[in-house]
């Protein structure tokens, strides 16, 4: 194949808004998009709440030093200071770039762009359509890198960087229609594969592709991850998917009831009670389960979000999403009968490490949206601060690409290297012996996770919880994959991204192990506080000849110091 | 049956999936396996797939992604109508079967086979490239970025259920021009058009519009309300459709596409004599059933908006008789509460 100057790996909004601002950047480059899931069926689409940005046009005092603050407060300090200007700031700029190219948004009586409060935001300014803002998003883009005739290999599946010393040559991917493994040799790569919470499995709300194969790939090809112990839980995820029930039902005063009957939030919020920030509510919930007042069942402990007493109109009426969601898949009635649910893996925080241009530590390597950390999250990610990640960072990085490819020479990937990812390939389809069902695997790993790398960890637990990730690698070995088709084989593109799964799954336990602090997301029984003095840092994880090493990185300051984070 | 009963009460009921199976690289042609698990209450058809493909064989093939009825990954047709398999009840299902107890699950209609359930997705991108369904933006390259437009909650609320559609092709899967006519625009693809044409922002409407009237576009639509039926997010796919069709009558006249005349040709037909004159219709070229498919809502829906009764219609060919009379009726009940409807608003 023809070396391209820029690989975009990912379709949802930070890949198509990279492939956009490359084309602008210089019309003259030859870029390629690639997405195992056609564009538009990208995670991007699941966001439903919206994306912030300081228009003003809600609250008129709203300001961009505003968005900042709250950022980094949100952050729990973790976040990089310049990077969170460079969101705030670029928010306004790029939520009105969108709103001309076509994004629908809800409007104002003064016909500008609606705006609503969000968890965490000083004034409302989450910008929103209707309650399916990323999906309306990624419309958009797609719509329009199709008139820009960016070029797109869908449902092809990355698999490897090629790797020549400190910088790449291209990447490796396998084409889903033909199972045939192509090679990309590129002057450049972005990665934009979306977040890595669905290692949580059926304790995730996210899609099933959210296996975080971009950072699987770039971290076994030596790129660090960063901050990967911070992974985000919403309080109400369905019990037997994890599917999302949004904060929407307790805003409507849906109650949260334990198995002898209580309304437990009185303990731990007296005030709030239900409507508490996202992660007490959460910590509440796994308290009353551990504590044994959750209820049980052959799909795990959980408990009541009780809906039954609002009455059958408003839920109709006001809730109509979320009874067709718990009718659909845990087959109960809202109006008849309390929701089982309990918290849910909802957003990874870390990633590959970037620079505040989406460059990584390999040249030619860059990488955007849920799958990099800038950081502009930190320790806690704001609802509504992703979205404008995605398209901020994404944007930046497809920039940066075009601008940088002129320095690199064209990539060529030789054919044995090719030859040996299909051998590669090959060689899972033909184990004999004993075998072991990925599924199995998939799931185990979810309930390691759950257990000891939730939402509550110590030491005790989480050196069990990589114990239990060291041997699920091992039995991983003799997983067989018995599609022996060619053709879309979805076996074998499961099986791949539980590879990815468990291979960073190991960077989240070490993270979590190491980080010996209570911060943002991250909760640590044996370490209840947050510990500024000794992890007001980064983590770093790089995988060296085969083994996980630690690394850690400054926290960029400049605008706000270091206060207590509260609410 | 009061074993039914006994097994809802327990939450657990025995259930077969007959599943099309295509293997381009092994089978010469398709066949049905039959897969038979214990199904719980509220377990959904991807769910019960996953399951089949864990635990019983790997090589069935389907798309699946946000499992939430979101993406619009999951389209496929199950006991016989396209939909999403994610969102779709086992026990809902087992209500529709055709044979007691066994749901069928095949892919969507009138795209490309890849695999078992999977079908190829290109050619409703291709579609989409074809009828420009993007926003082609009238703010000043300079301005881009720098201000809003100004839009009304009303213009918005013009393409808001528009913008709901996910793509899962289930719409273009029951369309019954497009099962006949590969190259037929498709209702999504239809839809989409509609979206973008009513959007102030837009610049190219006039190409749109120009694009759409040609062969294979809104005219060739049949009115036979499938795709609005089987929409998965309840769009009023239709109303898109009339829109459009308005529009093109409205902005370049009824005498300029070849439906639009042969639609008043037809009516006039109708109207004058009572009958339907096969000799004027196009018959030679499109096929009986096609012409009638095509040329009769639009004909109805100009007789209505005239308020002239329809007459009954005579068709001497022995053939087509059956078929035309079951399609006038629902095609005068479709057309008749469509009327109401906008007339409603
Ligand atoms: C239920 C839910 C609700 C949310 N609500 C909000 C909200 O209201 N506001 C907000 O700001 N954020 C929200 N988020 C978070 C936000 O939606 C995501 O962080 C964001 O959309 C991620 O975008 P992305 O472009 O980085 O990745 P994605 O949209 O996940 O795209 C990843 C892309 O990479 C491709 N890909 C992955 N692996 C491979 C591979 N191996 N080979 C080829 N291609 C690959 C995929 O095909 C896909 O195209 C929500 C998240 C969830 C789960
Ligand atoms: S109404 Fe038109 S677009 Fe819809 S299914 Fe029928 S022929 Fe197709
Ligand atoms: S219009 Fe409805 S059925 Fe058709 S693709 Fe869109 S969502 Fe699916
Ligand atoms: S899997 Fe996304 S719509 Fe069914």
């Amino acid at each position: 194949m023809k070396p391209f100057d820029i690989v975009i790996v990912g379709g949802g909004g930070a890949g198509l808004y990279a492939a956009m601002e490359a084309m602008k950047t210089n019309p003259s480059l030859n870029i390629a998009v690639l997405s195992k899931v056609y564009p538009n069926r990208s995670h991007t689409s699941a966001a439903q709440g919206g994306a912030n940005a300081a228009l003003g046009n809600t609250a008129k005092d709203d300001t961009i030093e505003m968005h900042i603050f709250d950022t980094i407060k949100g952050s729990d300090y973790l976040a990089d200071q310049d990077a969170v200007d460079v969101l705030c700031s670029e928010a306004p700029k790029i939520i009105r770039e969108l709103e001309n190219i076509g994004t629908p948004w809800s409007r104002l009586e003064d016909n500008t762009i609606a705006q609503r409060p969000f968890g965490g935001a000083g004034r409302p300014r989450c910008c929103y359509c209707a309650d399916k803002t990323g999906h309306t998003i990624l419309q958009t883009l797609y719509e329009q890198c199709l008139r820009k005739g960016v070029i797109f290999f869908n449902e092809y599946f990355a698999l490897k960087l090629s790797v020549n010393g400190s910088r790449s040559r291209g990447l490796l991917a396998m084409n889903m229609k033909t199972g045939k493994v192509e090679a990309f040799p590129a002057k450049t790569v972005i990665f934009a594969t979306g977040g890595y919470a669905k290692m949580y499995w059926n304790r995730s709300s996210n899609a099933a592709g959210n296996t975080g194969d971009g950072q699987a790939i770039a971290y076994r090809a030596g790129i660090p991850m960063k901050d990967m112990e911070f992974v985000q839980f919403h309080p109400t995820g369905l019990r037997k998917s994890g599917l999302l029930v949004t904060e929407g039902a307790r805003g409507e005063g849906g109650f949260l009831i334990n198995k002898d009957g209580e309304r437990f939030m009185a303990r731990y919020a007296k005030e709030k009670m239900e409507l508490g920030p996202r992660d007490l509510v959460s910590r509440s919930i796994e308290t009353e389960i551990l504590e044994g007042r959750g209820f049980d069942s052959p799909a795990g402990k959980y408990i009541h979000l009780d809906l039954t007493h609002l009455g059958a109109d408003l839920i109709k009426a006001r809730l109509p999403q979320i009874r067709e969601m718990s009718l659909n898949f845990e087959g109960v009635d809202p109006i008849e009968e309390p929701i089982p649910v309990r918290p849910t893996a909802h957003y990874s925080m870390g990633g590959i490490d970037t620079d505040n241009f989406g460059r990584t530590i390999m040249e030619g390597v860059y990488a955007a949206g849920e799958c990099a950390c800038v950081s502009v999250h930190g320790a806690n990610r704001l609802g509504g601060n992703s979205l404008l990640d995605i398209l901020v960072f994404g944007r930046i990085a497809g920039r940066t690409a075009a601008e940088e490819a002129g320095k690199f020479e064209p990539g060529t990937i030789s054919e044995a290297e090719l030859k040996d990812s299909v051998d590669d390939l090959r060689s899972r389809m033909q184990p004999s012996g004993h075998y072991e069902r990925y599924g199995a695997l998939r799931e185990e790993l979810g309930q390691t996770l759950a257990l000891n790398v939730g939402i509550f960890r110590e030491a005790s637990l989480v050196k069990k919880g990589i114990n239990d990730i060291s041997e699920l690698q091992d039995r991983f070995k003799k997983v067989r994959v018995f599609d022996s088709s060619d053709v879309f084989n979805t076996n074998l593109m499961q099986v791949l991204e539980l590879q990815n799964m468990l291979d960073l799954a190991e960077t989240v336990a070490a993270g979590a192990l190491a980080r010996e602090e209570s911060r943002g997301s991250h909760t640590r029984i044996d370490f209840p506080v947050r510990d500024d003095e000794k992890w007001h840092k980064h983590t770093l994880a790089t995988r060296i000849n085969g083994k996980i090493s630690a690394g850690e990185k400054p926290v960029t300051m400049g605008r706000y110091e270091l206060q207590e984070r509260t609410y | 049956m009061p074993e039914t009963i006994d097994q809802y009460q327990e939450g657990k009921r025995d259930v077969t999936f007959r599943v099309f199976r295509f293997n381009p690289q092994v089978d010469s042609k398709p066949y049905f396996d039959d897969y038979t698990i214990s199904a719980e209450r509220g377990i959904t058809v991807l769910r019960s797939l996953n399951y089949i493909k864990e635990h019983v064989d790997a090589s069935l093939s389907f798309r699946a992604f946000c499992q939430a009825g979101i993406c619009g990954s999951c389209g496929m047709r199950v006991n016989g109508i396209s939909k999403l398999a994610c969102t779709s009840q086992v026990w809902d299902e087992l209500d529709k079967c055709r044979e007691p107890g066994i749901i069928k699950v095949e892919p969507l209609r009138s795209l490309p086979m890849i695999k078992d359930l999977i079908v190829d997705m290109d050619p409703l991108v291709d579609k989409m490239k074809h009828y420009s369904n993007w926003i082609e933006t009238t703010m000043p390259l300079a301005e881009i970025g720098k201000k809003e437009f100004l839009v009304s909650e009303k213009e918005f609320h013009r393409y808001d259920k528009a913008t709901d559609c996910i793509l899962c092709a289930s719409c273009v899967s029951e369309c019954s021009i497009l099962r006949a006519n590969k190259e037929y625009v498709s209702p999504a693809v239809l839809l989409k058009s509609y979206r973008m044409n009513v959007d102030s922002r837009d610049g190219i409407h006039d190409v749109r519009l120009s694009e759409l009237v040609k062969d294979h576009g809104v005219w060739d639509c049949t009115h036979c309300y499938r795709c609005q039926e089987s929409c998965v997010k309840s769009i009023p796919i239709m109303e898109a459709i009339h829109a459009i069709r308005e529009d093109a009558i409205e902005c370049r006249g009824p005498k300029d596409t070849s439906g639009a005349k042969h639609a008043e040709a037809f009516m006039e037909d109708i109207e004058k004599k009572g009958k339907l004159v096969e000799a004027t219709l196009p018959i030679r070229t499109n096929g009986m059933v096609w012409t009638l498919r095509n040329l009769l809502p639009m004909a109805m829906k100009m007789i209505v908006k005239r308020r002239t009764p329809p007459p009954p219609p005579l068709v001497k060919s022995a053939k087509g008789i059956k078929v035309f009379r079951a399609m006038f009726r629902e095609m005068t009940e479709h057309v008749k509460q469509d009327h109401l409807k906008s007339h409603k608003k």
